[in-house]
């Protein structure tokens, strides 16, 4: 019998700060001291252990195309993601998963996908963009819209930039900035603005719990159907299994049945997230 | 099958069971426990049933899943703490307990497996005691599917039969424990079929708790979800989870590190029990709390019994044992909670 609640170790090799701050975001990259086995799907997630701290479930941002490292991008909120925070590199964590469902991506080929993410939201959504980029011929259109509070909260900026020679990115921020040029206003005034077609179309979107209510109604005006509208939910999770009894929605425990569902699909559930 | 026990002989067959751990209901000052039992020949199962079910042998209220150690930040030392391996055997499990044991079962090994919960379970007997009467006045586990004689979950069975038991082996493992005190059990007389009957007829029929429609209030429970039939069942509720720690299939838990030196590091992590009636169970560190209100969280413990547990698994999540109601401080009765939930109209 495997043991699930023994996390395997793995070194940090890279921390990058993408915002300062009061909600301040690093992005790590991640190595298994052994070799270890950790075949993940675009949004699936990994429980994160910081020894005697604790335990956090976080998104993987990485591409399941990438075996050299594991990448999170993580949100200074709790006790662990502080502790992180405060970690270097060379630092030992400890890393069990992956868990959860993830995108069906296999479905969508052949598609148009428009992403639509608000602050640390693009963490869960740059493994599939990176994924779809590299794939990028078993797709249609790819479309990103994206934003945050101030141009200071974005992130992957760099990443970002390189990306638009890709593909489509619409930025926006919510307040006016001097020299931003590009959309101020909230994600779903942005969406709206942008107006993707549902054609042939499945729209991802992830971020603030009031961001994708309001991304969801956007998108049905605009005419997609809620079963082109995907999203992820979370909430606190202790095991990852399906059985501490935390973190489920109605009968569905998301860290096993979820975090990602279509919007056909969750708005049946209980709105308990 | 010999399986008839005299009361006289009873502790010259725990004498037979040295090789096991054995583990029985203790009276402490009123109330009733399970423990390790040094001396099993001091057995008293005259007992109504305990305070905390038996689940707390199988998964204890607190256990270390692992332990942790490191001299400097660049390593780190796992060490895995895995339940030791000694066959155990439970004495005088209520059928209502018995049932949570083998509901906690499903729940421990559906999907990924808790090897924690699934190594104790291997090595455990469970040796069930009949009710002949409701050891409380709350019993209802005739309306959940159960009975004061359910054989489901347990190995052997145990009836009293006045000055003697009748044994009733269900499974391999029952077997082994009858085998271990050959010669002490007689042939049943033609009459203890009919004799054993009629305890159990008697024993059923002294219930006084029972829910009407179960499956009804089962289906209609989420169509009164968004209901303020909620906020006023809950108004009473202080928050202090006694019907979930007492409940024999409430199984959520938490997990946490226990620093026991900073530097060098080194602690444990450690599962404990945990309750989803206390305000911070769903609280997500951004402060956000999906289940904030009391309402909110004693719909979550009725949900989950009687509707969410039902649909995933095609039974429900309760065994009808009362504790609940009895321990409550303020007088939150599941029984009649779900009568109103019956009688509800919108």
């Amino acid at each position: 019998m495997k043991n699930e609640y023994i996390p395997k170790l793995a070194k940090i090799v890279s921390i990058k700060e993408e915002v300062d701050g009061q909600r301040a975001i690093k992005t790590f990259r991640t190595h298994f001291i052994n070799n270890e086995d950790f075949s993940h799907k675009c949004g699936q997630c990994a429980m994160l252990s910081v020894f005697g701290k604790g335990e956090s479930m976080i998104s993987v941002s990485s591409s399941p195309l990438i075996n050299d490292y594991l990448q999170f991008s993580i949100l200074k909120t709790g006790r662990v993601t502080t502790a992180l925070h405060e970690m270097g590199t060379g630092d030992v964590i400890g890393i069990r998963g992956p868990y959860g469902n993830g995108f069906p991506i296999e479905d969508w080929k052949g598609k148009n996908l428009i992403f639509i993410g608000g602050g640390i939201g693009l963490a869960p959504l740059w493994s599939i963009v990176q994924t779809a980029i590299t794939k990028k011929e078993e797709y249609k259109e790819l479309l990103l819209i994206y934003g945050s509070r101030t141009s200071k909260d974005l992130v992957y900026k760099e990443e970002l930039e390189e990306l638009k020679k890709k593909m489509t990115i619409h930025l926006s921020v919510d307040n006016e900035e001097p020299d931003w040029k590009e959309f101020v206003g909230f994600v779903p005034n942005n969406v709206m603005d942008k107006k993707p077609s549902p054609e042939n179309a499945i729209a991802v979107t992830c971020g603030p719990p009031v961001m994708i209510k309001f991304v969801i109604k956007a998108l049905n005006d605009l005419g997609f159907r809620d079963d082109q509208i995907y999203t992820t939910v979370e909430n606190k999770m202790k095991c990852g299994i399906g059985k501490c009894g935390r973190c489920n929605i109605g009968s569905h425990y998301i860290c096993k049945e979820g975090p990602v569902y279509s919007w056909a699909k969750l708005k049946t559930l209980p709105q308990e997230y | 099958m010999q399986n008839i026990l005299l009361k006289k002989n009873f502790s010259s067959w725990l004498k037979q069971l040295n090789s096991y751990k054995v583990y029985a209901p203790v009276k402490t000052g009123e109330v009733w426990s399970y423990e390790l039992i040094e001396k099993p020949e001091n057995i008293n199962l005259d007992y109504p049933n305990t305070i905390i079910p038996p689940k707390k042998v199988l998964f204890p209220q607190r256990e270390v899943l692992l332990e942790f150690e490191s001299s400097s930040v660049q390593e780190m030392k796992l060490k895995e703490v895995i339940p030791e391996e000694t066959p155990s055997v439970i004495f005088g499990i209520r059928s209502c307990d018995a049932r949570g044991l083998a509901k906690l079962e499903k729940i421990f090994k559906g999907g990924f497996e808790d090897i924690y919960f699934l190594k104790r379970n291997r090595h455990t007997v469970l040796v069930g005691l009949a009710c002949e009467t409701p050891p409380s006045p709350d019993c209802f586990c005739t309306s959940v599917d159960g009975s004061p004689y359910s054989k489901e979950g347990l190995d052997l069975l145990m009836t009293d039969m006045g000055d003697r038991y009748h044994v009733e082996s269900i499974t391999k493992e029952g077997e082994k424990l009858l085998e271990a005190g050959i010669g002490l059990f007689n042939d049943p007389e033609e009459t203890v079929k009919e004799e054993l009957e009629r305890i159990h007829r008697e024993s059923e029929k002294k219930i006084k708790r029972h829910i009407k429609d179960i499956d009804k209030i089962s289906s209609k429970l989420p169509e009164i979800f968004e209901t303020e039939f909620w906020d006023k069942e809950s108004l009473s509720c202080i928050r202090c989870g006694i019907c979930t720690y007492s409940c024999p299939v409430c199984h959520c838990f938490d997990i946490n590190d226990e620093v026991i030196c900073t530097f060098p590091l080194k602690g444990k992590r450690v599962r404990t029990w945990d309750n989803c009636q206390f305000p911070d169970f769903t609280m997500h560190s951004s402060g956000h709390n999906p289940r904030s209100d009391k309402a909110s969280r004693l719909r979550q413990r009725i949900m989950h019994k009687f509707n969410y547990f039902n649909e995933n698994c095609m039974e429900l999540l309760c065994t009808g044992c009362g504790r609940c109601i009895s321990k409550c401080p303020v007088g939150i009765d599941i029984v009649e909670v779900l009568e109103k939930v019956r009688v509800y109209e919108k």
